[in-house]
């Protein structure tokens, strides 16, 4: 930040913290020139998704100081809404002579249940995708929020939650497919467009709702509600002192974040080709918190590429002979050396060495930096 | 007699203990008002009863012929009362303007607030604040990073910025060098006038320096009221007071 500027105006600053985002995104966007092979670019939009996932983990813990430890809740309903959809779509292969899915014929479903009946449209499941999980959540957050639930009980709760109806799911194999979940999906199609879950245009489909989630989520960071949620996490009580109720602004994002987690899990069944109680499982949700704290979870852009690095590394390391049974043990290491020695993550070592940086730039000739601070804020 | 604000017979106790036995106080609009009393008087507590973090067993509040005893916290902010605690409470992971923007409560709706701020609209506003109350070369410091003293102001500018007709300040002087107290002092006689004040405060020095009329509490109920002069020589206050030499000293 160039010194002589006196207190950078709101714009330039705005700037200079929307940069690392739109880099970042510009490097998501030219990655499919560099990679010239459609299994691994498939890789890579698998991760992508995760990232969006972690966003959306990032927004509620990182900035609301609401640790959502059920978070995977909300990308498993997004992703059964698309898949529900992408099975209808599958008439008349996978289906039984009445347009019903396979797995409701071989469990003996005589009709379409009534919640599966608006799924035979795209732009319902897709709303679906988004509100659903917004709802669940705004519903949940008004229950705990408004009962000034909060810290680890949250968790707890959300938790226990995101198990139970985890649990509904398998336990209902014949509308949901079980533990195999649904399977053999049609492609999705938007527009004319096929997406394919190995082509480019899967890919830069992926690509693109990084970017706005991105921007979504920084633009509401950088609102003045955004503002009061990051106060509320601070110190939540002195909040309700200014007038603010507290538990609204709670509530909405919990269910932003819940959104965007639903938004991503859309995408990882277009992704995966299929959606799975997994999907809504505790390990992956624990993951996420995982990915969120290695990245920096005050740093939107840092949560996002926490979740791409180290969820690479997981499935390099889970692929490899000698990590296959191990790699657990690897992530909960980094985890804890992460949380001992970066509390803010690897987007709070960037933010110090940038500040080292321009600090040494300016000593020479200067009296002791001034500029220092200014590059205080997140992105 | 047009208050303000008027307390009636209210009634609180914290596991049998009566912090509040009965007490009766009324503020008219505009005036200081110092509440003073010896450790464990119920002058917190008054003012957790005002803003509302603690609920009265019995006896009413009004304020503005509004009854704030069954409202929200952040009902009763809306309807116009502010509060400076006794540990200063601030936002310190965010900047010094960020706390003053946060503060400056001027539309509390979570849809109203989703609009942007890039125009920077009241960035004056939070400069003239900070101004004010001497932040202006921590505008951009996160709050943490701030001296007790300065926390304080940084509170108080809040306060400011709330702009809150009853002003509830509790021991706001704490932590402050004698400058810093002096300072204190002359922004609260601005204050005064525009805003109600009640200020709970132990210095009888920048009591006598600012409040127009005092009340000395005691065992959760009004001991006395009036002047300085008024309350020193009241015998009964000297009584409460007794051991400790007088009230100059308590």
């Amino acid at each position: 930040m160039p010194p002589n500027v006196p207190s950078s105006s709101g714009l330039q600053r705005l700037i200079a913290q929307l940069a690392p985002l739109l880099i970042v995104c510009a490097v998501v966007f030219a990655l499919p020139v560099l990679l010239n092979n459609d299994f691994l670019l498939n890789k890579v939009a698998r991760y992508l998704v995760l990232g969006i996932l972690t966003i959306s983990l990032g927004l509620s813990w990182g900035f609301g100081g609401i640790l959502n430890l059920g978070q995977a809740m909300s990308f498993g309903l997004g992703s059964y809404a698309m898949a529900m959809a992408l099975k209808l779509k599958t008439v008349p292969v996978h289906t039984g002579a009445s347009g019903l899915p396979d797995f409701m014929v071989w469990n003996n479903v005589a009709h379409l249940p009534w919640f599966w009946e608006p799924f035979r449209s795209l732009s319902f499941a897709i709303a679906a995708g988004l509100i659903v999980p917004a709802l669940v959540a705004a519903a949940l957050g008004w229950f705990m929020f408004r009962g000034r639930v909060t810290g680890v009980y949250v968790s707890i709760i959300t938790l226990a939650t995101m198990v139970v109806i985890n649990l509904v799911i398998i336990d209902q194999q014949s509308y949901t497919g079980g533990f195999n979940g649904i399977t053999d999906l049609a492609q999705l199609e938007i527009f004319g467009v096929a997406f394919d879950a190995y082509g480019r245009a899967t890919y830069y489909l992926v690509a693109g709702c990084v970017l706005l989630s991105l921007l979504v989520a920084f633009a509401f960071t950088k609102s003045k509600a955004g503002l009061i949620v990051q106060a509320i996490r601070d110190h939540e009580s002195r909040v309700r002192y200014f007038g603010y109720d507290v538990a609204l602004y709670q509530i909405f994002v919990f269910a932003l974040s819940a959104a965007i987690a639903g938004l991503a899990g859309m995408l990882y069944t277009v992704v995966m080709e299929f959606a799975s109680p997994t999907f809504l499982g505790v390990q992956l949700s624990l993951s996420v918190v995982v990915w969120c704290a290695v990245g920096g979870r005050q740093s939107l852009v840092g949560a996002f590429l926490g979740a791409v690095l180290v969820a690479g590394m997981q499935g390099a390391l889970s692929e490899s002979a000698a990590f296959l049974e191990t790699w657990t043990l690897v992530m909960g290491a980094l985890f804890v050396l992460v949380v001992l020695f970066l509390p803010k993550g690897l987007a709070g070592l960037a933010q110090a060495a940038l500040r080292w940086i321009v600090q040494r730039r300016q000593a020479p000739g200067r009296g002791v930096a001034q500029g220092v601070g200014q590059t205080e804020g997140s992105t | 007699m047009s208050s303000h604000l008027d307390l009636r017979d209210v009634s609180v106790s914290f596991n049998g203990f009566k912090a509040l036995n009965s007490l009766n106080m009324s503020v008219r609009k505009g005036e200081l008002r110092c509440l003073i009393g010896p450790n464990g008087a119920g002058k917190t507590t008054a003012l957790d009863i005002i803003c509302g973090k603690v609920k009265p067993s019995a006896g009413t509040v009004s304020f503005d012929g509004t009854a704030l005893q069954d409202l929200e916290e952040y009902e009763i902010a809306r309807a116009g009362v502010g509060r400076k605690f006794q540990v200063p409470s601030v936002f310190r992971e965010l900047s010094v303007s960020e706390n003053l923007d946060v503060a400056r409560a001027r539309r509390t709706s979570v849809l109203g607030n989703l609009r942007w701020n890039i125009g920077n609209s009241g960035r004056e506003d939070v400069e003239r604040l900070a101004e004010l109350v001497g932040l202006t070369e921590q505008l951009d410091r996160p709050a943490a990073y701030l001296s007790h003293g300065q926390t304080q102001w940084l509170e108080i500018g809040m306060l400011v910025a709330q702009d809150a007709e009853l002003i509830l300040m509790d021991e706001p002087t704490a932590g402050m060098t004698a400058q810093e107290t002096r300072k204190t002092a002359e922004l609260f006689a601005r204050l005064k006038g525009r805003h109600t004040l009640i200020v709970v405060e132990h210095d009888m020095g920048f009591v006598k320096a600012i409040g127009d009329v005092i009340s000395v509490m005691h065992m959760g109920q009004m001991l006395a009221e009036g002047t300085a002069a008024e309350v020193e020589a009241h015998p009964e206050v000297r009584r409460a007071y007794l051991g400790s030499g007088g009230i100059s000293h308590a």
